[in-house]
């Protein structure tokens, strides 16, 4: 019989679970770390075999959204309880860790942050100051909290069957309204933002900003590879203490 | 400024370095949630959220998969706030973005550095923790939170640092108009790399027409005020 689990703690160190981040393992420590709690209840307790050689196994590399994490940490600790193999639990790894990053990096990188970031700057645009930073904070970690806390409790309930849940029509719902959320929300906040950060400048200021994004946007296209943002803001804060002096 | 002040900018500069990566990612390390507190710490809320959304804006450019490396925004922009605090004129913005930009790329630098030393520090302990002993597996993971807290520490502190350098130095020597040219160039660095950024996550299947419908709503609202 599976004993209850302790996906509380288990969630709790979820969030820390990029801590230890890096090129070798990118998060499998943390996953490892996150796992645990869940693992402590397999025949022998803690210092039995079978806790000893899951936890190895839960801390191999590992790279998912961290968001999503929780659905592999929870399908692991269960397959561990239903006997599978070291060979089965590290293929399910290996063919979640794929889906869990892409499918994160699309509902939340791509999604759900821009989609609430754009509203906050289109808020704060509009005047409504603090009000926004607050509802940003609140709408994004509604989405970022049920997403956690789905994701364990969706890996622990399947276990082995888990890439079931990849396919829950809430899943398929949330992709299908962040995507065109985002477009809107961002549409929405940049000609305000524009707005809103010219405001304090003359006309002959404004001009030179249009031109400026203008050649912005010509540099970026064209050399997508080499220029980031933070090069051109270098390059052209540069040019605007260039002109500005000679300018006085 | 105040010692005190300065302090309080330290520990959420660090608050908000850790959040980027390790815990809790609730998105205060995004430059408008930083930049706004940050200008509440300094009494001085218009600067931290005019920064905030030039940070923002930077900000969109950003995607952070896997193991991409990028520049850090949000304790940039905490150190951009204290720049350009109390500045006249466009002098906060182009203060601050001076400042902050350099700052965004040395904590990029940092997270870089901290990964490679979290790689050499489970080296240490790799056959423990291959042996299951959750201590050292605990341990590390552990360590690797602290060693971003002091990162994000040293990057914010280096920061006010240089912040408070430009403050006394820079400021009474330069006229308005070069401050007035900073503040249109950053701006339209900004204003350009969000669109840049925003039209990468767009692409140019049916989402173009949902962004277009944005862009329509934006503009009218621009318009009607």
């Amino acid at each position: 019989m599976t004993p209850r689990p302790r996906l509380g703690t288990s969630l709790l160190r979820l969030f820390t679970v990029q801590g230890s981040w890096n090129y070798e393992y990118m998060i499998g420590l943390g996953v490892g770390v996150a796992e645990e709690p869940l693992l402590r209840d397999l025949p022998g307790g803690p210092d039995g075999a079978a806790y000893h050689a899951a936890l190895g196994r839960g801390a191999h590399f590992f790279n998912a959204h961290p968001y999503l994490a929780g659905l592999a940490v929870g399908a692991t600790a269960r397959a561990e309880y239903e006997g599978a193999s070291p060979e089965q639990i590290e293929r399910l790894r290996t063919a979640l860790a794929g889906p869990l990053g892409s499918l994160g990096d699309r509902l939340v990188w791509a999604g759900w942050l821009p989609f609430a970031a754009g509203l906050a700057i289109a808020g704060v645009a509009l005047g409504l100051g603090w009000v926004a930073v607050a509802g940003f904070l609140v709408v994004y970690n509604v989405g970022h909290l049920a997403l956690r806390w789905w994701a364990l409790g969706a890996g622990w309930r399947y276990g082995t069957r888990v890439p079931t849940a990849l396919h829950h029509p809430g899943l398929r719902r949330a992709a299908a309204f962040t995507a065109p959320a985002m477009a809107v929300s961002l549409g929405l906040a940049l000609p305000l933002a524009a707005r809103y950060l010219a405001g304090p400048f003359g006309a002959g200021s404004r001009i030179t900003l249009a031109a400026g994004v203008a050649l912005g946007l010509v540099l970026l296209w064209w050399r997508p590879g080499n220029l980031t943002g933070l090069r051109l803001g270098l390059t052209m804060l540069a040019a605007g203490l260039l002109v500005g002096w000679v300018w006085r | 400024m105040s010692f005190d002040v300065q302090l309080v900018l330290l520990l959420w500069g660090t608050l908000v370095g850790l959040d980027l990566v390790s815990v809790p990612q609730m998105m205060i390390a995004r430059p408008l949630v930083a930049g706004a507190v940050a200008g509440l710490i300094l009494g001085d809320g218009a600067l931290g959220l005019r920064l905030g959304i030039v940070f923002e804006l930077f900000q969109l450019d950003v995607l952070p998969v896997g193991a991409a490396r990028y520049p850090e925004y949000g304790p940039a922009t905490v150190v951009a706030v204290s720049a350009g605090h109390l500045l006249t004129g466009a002098g906060g913005v182009a203060v601050g973005v001076l400042v902050g930009l350099p700052v965004a790329m040395l904590g990029g630098l940092s997270l870089h550095l901290l990964r490679r030393l979290n790689a050499r520090a489970v080296h240490r302990v790799a056959a423990r923790i291959e042996q299951g002993d959750a201590r050292a597996l605990v341990r590390v993971h552990v360590g690797g939170i602290v060693r971003d807290a002091g990162r994000a520490a040293v990057v914010t502190a280096i920061g006010l640092a240089v912040a408070w350098v430009t403050r006394t130095t820079i400021v009474g020597v330069l006229p308005e108009r070069v401050f007035v040219g900073l503040a249109v160039a950053a701006t339209a660095a900004a204003l350009a790399t969000a669109w840049t950024g925003t039209l990468r996550l767009v692409g140019r299947g049916p989402l173009l027409r949902w962004f277009a419908l944005g862009l329509g709503g934006g503009a009218l609202a621009v318009w009607l005020r």
